[in-house]
């Protein structure tokens, strides 16, 4: 608990008119740490991603970014503070080529206010880096289109982890994916933060998180169930959470009477 | 550790990779489709008219193309980031009389009086306004470019008619040359190169001779780098000096040579049988002795005859079609000018019968040529079936043809083509084809096949952009190049490397393909799409006072409407309407589809009502040939 978290978030809250989106979240995550925020279809997951990338700002609340407090206009802002988001389905371009959507945004150049892009660097770089988290890439030239969807997440996350994020905000990036690639993918957020880089992991699936997780925040209806730090809790008490234990407590009961009712 | 660390970098090509050789490599451009098409739009018209061919034709399309193909490369970029701009017409028209009112000093009203020192900059700051105002109208509304720029068109065409009444009341604006530094800048906008005069006759032995060199050493740069490109070398220890390989090269080289020089000095039909076979088979024999020195030969397992279910079948038929189409050539009547309906002559229907029948008939040879990649001796018969085919039509030609053109220029070309073919056939059949990348010749045959290319270039511009004596005196107008066509030619190369090498290029791509993941990832999407829209205000403004320059004058109503033929060559050319996608190089051959077809039909003789119909045709089978041409690289990649 000593050294600052570098990413913390207090009391956020988010309102659309008079719909209350989310409501008073607060929770944290550190340098080496996966923070999973749990929550079922409208718990106000993608509200809360989109404030911390920069997406939205939130209605009350405040974010502090190793101990400094920040204020987000845009992605790009997030971006220049090391937060980095990887979002499930707009994560690249399919029809531009494996190192351009490395680069794409930060391309390497040379011969100044040209701006030409050195592609060797950048192809030789893209192939190095996504080894180094464990994706053999082909062909650097072939359209990410091409690639599977666990790989493209994996392009995501090694792109941002080489851009020097500090905070890895991945967006369900397991929903869309088999059994065998959702195991990538939960590789390589492991990878992530065995290389210190805090890691937003938002899922609704238990079992994705609780292998990798550090910590949980289980959302519900726009309202924090808990911030729980793994030793706290047990990964059945997770599943329970998040179903909603007393509602599905009295959906069984229900069920269990209406099928001995007859 | 040292052995292994050896071993694995002696093995830098990934084993998932299947090589893919030149011709796949080049099929997944984007702009091929056109370049075909190009070609095919460019030897029809030549067929039908006299003039097209010639220096006169090339001077006419490649004006028109300059200011459509200006447009088009730069609507093309905007169309990569997804969007499109339906002012750029109007916009050429209103940046064309803007500078015209400016320095303008008659009229009631208008007419500053200004030099065109100043009246072009503040021009070129009020088309980067305009693009400026497009892109932010985009972006900040999220109103989709189609209505916004439909806007801002109506606005310009209502403010170009509105403004010139009310200056000059008139619907055209005159008088750019009361500018006190006209001559200055007419130099830069408005120069023309006149050729009534020519070097060539002089230069060298003359343009032909000229041409013919160029074009033969680029054949040959391109066809050295296209086998580099795609054959398995021979072991450096295993290329002794000076073996049999060599030694047919130079005697291949000699009877090749020796044949050239014959045919070029001879008339009659029995010596020109002999020599064009002394010089194919010259090609042939360097060609084998060339591959033999330098390329492994075949490694056997050559299989029997065979002929799959589709193959015999399409040999059969194509073999058909083209003695049909050579029996319906030699018996119907060539000089007979009748009409048969709906514009035919006899004459007309005659060549569509025998050029429709001769050209699918060996299309389907090599297809089934191509298709029967397990036994090489089928596929050897098949091609050098298609290359006799094509040589004996061109024999049948020559002796049929009235024109000379066809007697001696197309003669020669199908000849080559037929040499092309048996030294493909014979080649694929002795020599293995590569199935792995080998760096060092990859970058050697890359080099030596873009020497080629480039040779070839110079050689078709050598014969298309300069005249000689003879045609000149027959073409009826004088041949005159405008500095336009630089700046075209420029833009086209600027717009290339923009594309390919900059950041902004890659941001245009990015945009178009996926505007919120670019975004997300930093892109700054708003600011690169305007700019676009700049780029495409920018090249109106550029196109605008080329017109001025050129006449002096500018009616109200210049541009308008053009904005969809821009479009139209982009999407010709290669580039995806839904954005992602394209080239600037493939607008600029769009551009020059457009053009060939607008200016071919009245070449032709024919009535230019029907032009319409005409690239109503055009742009329906570029889109079709794009598809199929994408969804073919797509497939190979």
């Amino acid at each position: 608990m000593s050294d600052a978290a570098l990413l913390e978030i207090e009391g956020i809250s988010k309102f659309y008119g008079n719909i209350i989106a989310l409501r008073d979240i607060t929770t944290s995550v550190r340098a080496g740490e996966v923070t999973c925020v749990l929550g079922d279809n409208g718990a106000g997951k993608s509200t809360f991603i989109k404030i911390l990338a920069g997406a939205h700002k939130q209605s009350e609340g405040r974010l502090f970014v190793e101990g400094e407090e920040v204020s987000f206009d845009s992605p790009r802002d997030a971006l220049a503070r090391g937060i980095a988001t990887v979002y499930q389905d707009l994560a690249v371009v399919p029809l531009m080529s494996v190192w351009r959507n490395f680069f794409l945004g930060a391309e390497p150049t040379k011969l100044g206010f040209l701006r030409v892009i050195d592609r060797d660097k950048a192809s030789s770089i893209a192939k190095a880096e996504l080894a180094k988290m464990g994706i053999d890439i082909r062909d650097t030239e072939q359209p990410v289109g091409t690639l599977s969807g666990g790989e493209r997440q994996s392009v995501a996350i090694a792109r941002a982890a080489y851009f020097g994020a500090k905070v890895l905000i991945l967006d369900e990036p397991t929903s869309a994916l088999g059994v065998k690639q959702s195991g990538v993918v939960l590789r390589y957020i492991v990878e992530a933060r065995n290389r210190g880089l805090g890691v937003i992991f938002i899922t609704h699936n238990p079992h994705h998180a609780y292998p990798v997780g550090d910590r949980f925040m289980i959302l519900n209806r726009g309202q924090s169930l808990g911030d729980y730090a793994k030793a706290e809790i047990s990964q059945e008490e997770l599943t329970q959470l998040m179903a909603g234990g007393a509602d599905l407590a009295t959906l069984q009961h229900e069920l269990s009477k209406a099928i001995s009712g007859d | 550790m040292a052995a292994e660390s050896s071993a694995t970098s002696a093995a830098p090509a990934d084993e998932r990779l299947a090589y893919r050789g030149p011709v796949q490599r080049l099929l997944t451009r984007p702009e091929i489709g056109g370049l075909v098409g190009a070609g095919a739009i460019w030897i029809f018209f030549w067929s039908v008219s006299d003039v097209f061919g010639t220096t006169a034709g090339a001077n006419n399309y490649l004006d028109v193309a300059t200011s459509l193909g200006i447009m088009a490369i730069a609507v093309a970029l905007l169309m990569i980031g997804g969007e499109f701009d339906l002012s750029s017409g109007a916009m050429t028209g209103a940046t064309g009389m803007l500078v015209v009112l400016l320095v303008k000093d008659t009229g009631e009203l208008g007419g500053l009086g200004l030099p065109l020192t100043i009246a072009i900059p503040i021009t070129f700051l009020f088309a980067m306004g305009v693009g400026w105002v497009n892109g932010t109208l985009v972006e900040k509304t999220g109103l989709p470019s189609f209505i916004v720029t439909l806007g801002t068109f109506f606005v310009l065409r209502g403010g170009k008619l509105g403004f010139s009444k009310l200056f000059v009341d008139k619907v055209i604006v005159e008088g750019l040359d009361d500018a006190p530094d006209y001559d200055f800048w007419s130099n830069i906008f408005g120069s023309v190169w006149i050729r009534n005069d020519h070097i060539w006759d002089s230069f060298l032995g003359g343009r032909d001779v000229v041409f013919g060199v160029l074009a033969t050493l680029g054949v040959a740069a391109l066809a050295v780098g296209l086998m580099e490109l795609s054959m398995v070398r021979r072991a450096q220890g295993d290329r002794p000096s000076m073996n049999s390989g060599m030694i047919l090269l130079v005697i291949g080289l000699a009877a090749a040579a020796a044949g050239l020089v014959a045919l070029t000095a001879t008339d009659g039909t029995a010596a020109n049988w002999i020599w064009s076979i002394v010089m194919a088979a010259g090609v042939l024999v360097s060609v084998v002795g060339y591959c033999t020195w330098r390329f492994e030969p075949s490694s056997g397992s050559a299989g029997g005859l065979s002929m799959g279910d589709g193959i015999g079948r399409r040999i059969g038929i194509g073999l058909g079609l083209v003695v049909v189409g050579t029996v319906l050539g030699v018996a119907m009547d060539s000089s007979n000018e009748s009409v048969l309906g709906l514009l035919l002559t006899v004459q007309g229907l005659r060549a569509i019968l025998f050029g429709g029948c001769v050209i699918v008939g060996v299309l389907m040879l090599l297809s089934a040529a191509r298709d029967s990649e397990d036994s090489p001796v089928t596929r050897f018969a098949t091609t050098a079936l298609a290359g006799v085919s094509v040589a004996v039509v061109g024999f049948v030609i020559q002796a049929e043809a009235a024109s000379r053109k066809y007697r001696a220029e197309f003669f020669a070309w199908m000849m080559a083509a037929a040499v092309v073919l048996l030294v493909v056939a014979v080649v694929r059949m002795r020599f293995d084809q590569r199935r792995q990348p080998d760096g060092e010749a990859d970058r050697m045959g890359t080099l030596v096949s873009i020497i080629g290319i480039v040779l070839i270039v110079m050689a078709v511009a050598t014969k298309l952009l300069w005249a000689t004596t003879s045609e000149l005196e027959q073409s009826r107008a004088l041949i005159t190049y405008r500095i336009s066509i630089l700046y075209f030619f420029a833009f086209a190369a600027v717009a290339t490397w923009l594309l390919m090498r900059t950041k902004f290029g890659s941001w245009a791509f990015a945009v178009g393909g996926n505007k919120d993941a670019s975004r997300q990832v930093g892109v700054p999407a708003a600011r690169t799409k305007t700019q676009l829209f700049m780029t495409v205000s920018g090249a109106s403004w550029l196109v605008g006072t080329l017109i001025a320059f050129r006449l002096n004058s500018v009616q109200a109503n210049v541009g308008d409407g053009l904005e969809f033929f821009y479009i139209i060559a982009a999407v010709v050319g290669g580039n995806l309407l839904t954005g992602g996608y394209g080239s600037a190089a493939g607008a600029a051959i769009g551009a020059l589809i457009m053009a060939m077809s607008f200016q071919g039909i009245p070449f032709a003789g024919w009535n230019s009502d029907w032009r319409f119909l005409f690239v109503g045709v055009i742009l329906l089978l570029a889109v079709m040939v794009n598809n199929y041409v994408r969804g073919k690289a797509e497939k190979s990649r």
